[in-house]
């Protein structure tokens, strides 16, 4: 009945199987038992973050920067990613509450010459949107709206498993 | 070369120009009377493609501003055209673009098969007008670079059927290499009306925006006489442009009234417009932004939202790992159900995340974790989901209370949403954060 509302083969079906399955991947490996530490919770977390990311960004049909470098970022280990974060602009790690002062500085000095008025936001734009550091602003936007576009669909879908988790 | 260009002085303001051609018509190796209707006729055919909404505008190398009075030069009645001409009003677009002709130097031999094709064009006045645009998009691509006799023959094609013969014949006829202006022996009085009002026009628009192409929009009430054959001449107009485009490999701006026109500012001006479609469209996604005007606060507001969403994200994530699953097909089936089924409901969660005060446009996961550790232990349902409840969304409560209505549905479609959901976890194999290679289900 309401499946035939939903295109079987669009971004929200695409992403809930991949994810679902995922998900039950993960817990079938590491069951939740009753005196879980919160590490080990914190460690689950990251796992369950990791699959719904990039279940995302496998879902997302026409290979887009932003997957591309979701994907890129999960299976590439950190030091390799520091190396070649060198030759981008920024670091490629979200580091949103880790950047530096001064390597804020240097970036927001470098984007600030380019915008015109538009430098600090365009910056934090990039940090947020993956992949978004080597953009022009055009080409920014467009992957912006399509991370947009996908984040909400990811927020429906893990809100939807997870009240169904609760409720059950 | 031609003697169009050798008459041409740029520094010679209008009326000087005029005077200058009226005085002097021996320069040129055409009868002034009848050169200058052509010259009236080709701007009118001009100003006809311009105003009439042709994509493809000149480029940038085109711009000269000095030499549009030069293309006025032989227009020598202008004042006495100016009644007529009121029809026109896409003119100044005509006349800089005859401008940007003369100027590349093609005026001589380029006016040939023009006004060969004006002449051919008609015993209407009106099918000058419908004619002249597509001899002026013919002209247009000429100039470009495109073959002189091709062009005006592909022009010429949607004007009319006899005129375009015509017109062809007269084209084969006419030397491609040669830049002389040729005699015009056949001249049509009919056409001369209309072409004094368009260059009358001409001379107008010219003073009025002297260096500047302005922007028409449609076609006028003088060509809206023509407004059947415009049609097809637009038609055939924009096939032809179509056709003819391919060799210039620029991309085609049109610039407003009153702005520069160099090239740096045009394809500037192309950039923040694509810029400013995105900023409309990622307004309508954003939501609240409608009120919101101004591109660093629009991007202020998305920063926010995209903010917001990944660390909703990041909740639920946390949530799904603090939530104990049981593991069982009607589970995996509701799942794959219902979470298509609440989709009505879950805008409402969304809104409300935005709206509730506690979490203004997203909450703090760290804020989630405490109360979730403790409640881990605890893997009863009801503590957790009153525990949740205090930090979750209003969509939670709004989905407990559809719960009920749950129930009955997925017991009728429980098999056919399994069956699909088996359907898709076979042939795929899961490659991704984890490990292991097939995903498959546990029943």
């Amino acid at each position: 009945m309401d499946l035939h509302n939903l295109n079987p083969s669009s971004l929200k079906s695409r992403f809930t199987t991949r994810f679902l399955r995922a998900l039950t991947e993960i817990n079938a490996r590491k069951p939740i038992a009753s005196s879980s530490s919160p590490r080990e919770i914190f460690q689950r977390y990251r796992r369950i973050k990791d699959a719904a990311d990039t279940s995302m960004a496998y879902s997302v049909r026409s290979r887009r920067t932003w997957s591309k470098a979701t994907l890129w970022r999960l299976r590439t280990p950190s030091h390799r990613r520091r190396l070649a974060s060198f030759g981008r602009r920024s670091s490629l790690n979200k580091t949103r509450t880790t950047t530096t002062a001064s390597h804020r500085g240097a970036v927001v000095v470098q984007i600030t010459s380019r915008g015109g008025g538009l430098g600090v936001q365009l910056e934090e734009l990039r940090e947020l949107v993956p992949g978004g550091e080597a953009m022009d602003l055009c080409n920014l936007l467009d992957e912006t709206a399509h991370y947009i576009k996908c984040l909400t669909t990811q927020v429906q879908v893990m809100r939807t498993i997870a009240n169904l988790y609760s409720l059950e | 070369m031609g003697t169009w260009d050798n008459s041409m002085d740029q520094s010679d303001p209008f009326e000087s120009a005029l005077s200058s051609m009226v005085s002097s018509p021996a320069a040129s190796n055409v009868p002034v009377s009848g050169e200058n209707v052509m010259m009236r006729e080709l701007i009118g055919k001009l100003g006809n493609i311009c105003s009439s909404g042709d994509a493809s505008c000149y480029t940038t190398p085109l711009n000269s501003p000095p030499r549009f009075d030069l293309s006025m030069v032989n227009l020598p009645n202008r004042s006495s055209l100016a009644a007529p001409f009121s029809a026109d009003p896409g003119f100044a677009e005509r006349a800089a673009r005859f401008s940007c002709f003369s100027s590349s130097g093609n005026s001589g031999g380029f006016n040939d098969p023009l006004m060969d094709s004006f002449k051919l064009s008609g015993n209407q006045p009106i099918n000058v007008d419908g004619s002249q645009s597509n001899k002026n998009s013919g002209s247009d691509k000429k100039n470009s670079g495109v073959s002189r006799s091709s062009s005006p023959e592909n022009a010429e094609s949607g004007v009319s059927k006899d005129e375009s013969s015509v017109f062809q014949q007269i084209q084969s006829q006419n030397d491609a290499g040669t830049r002389k202006r040729k005699s015009t022996p056949r001249e049509k009085p009919k056409e001369i009306p209309s072409p004094a009002a368009d260059d009358a026009k001409v001379a107008s628009e010219n003073e009025e925006s002297n260096s500047k192409r302005s922007r028409r929009n449609g076609a006028p009430a003088g060509n809206g006489n023509a407004k059947g054959s415009n049609d097809g001449n637009e038609k055939q107009r924009k096939e032809n442009s179509k056709l003819l485009e391919p060799p210039k490999d620029y991309i085609h701006v049109r610039a407003r009234r009153g702005q520069a026109t160099d090239s740096h500012s045009l394809a500037e001006r192309v950039r923040r417009e694509k810029i400013s479609e995105r900023m409309k469209f990622l307004q309508d996604l954003v939501p609240g932004c409608n009120k919101v005007t101004g591109k660093a606060v629009m991007l202020d507001e998305i920063i926010n939202y995209v903010q917001s969403l990944q660390r909703q994200v990041e909740f639920l994530s946390m949530k799904l790992a603090t939530v104990n699953p049981r593991m069982d097909v009607n589970m995996e089936a509701l799942l794959s159900k219902d979470m298509f089924q609440s989709r009505g409901q879950l805008p409402h969660g969304i809104y409300s995340i935005d709206s509730s005060p506690a979490f203004p446009y997203g909450y703090q996961p760290q804020q989630g974790l405490l109360p979730l550790t403790n409640g881990i232990p605890n893997t009863t349902e009801t503590p957790f989901s009153m525990k949740t409840q205090g930090f979750l969304l209003p969509s939670v409560d709004g989905f407990t209370d559809a719960h009920p209505q749950v129930g009955p549905m997925w017991e009728d479609d429980l098999q056919s949403i399994v069956q699909m959901g088996f359907a898709q976890n076979q042939p795929q194999s899961y490659q991704g954060s984890i490990p292991t290679g097939q995903v498959k289900l546990e029943l």
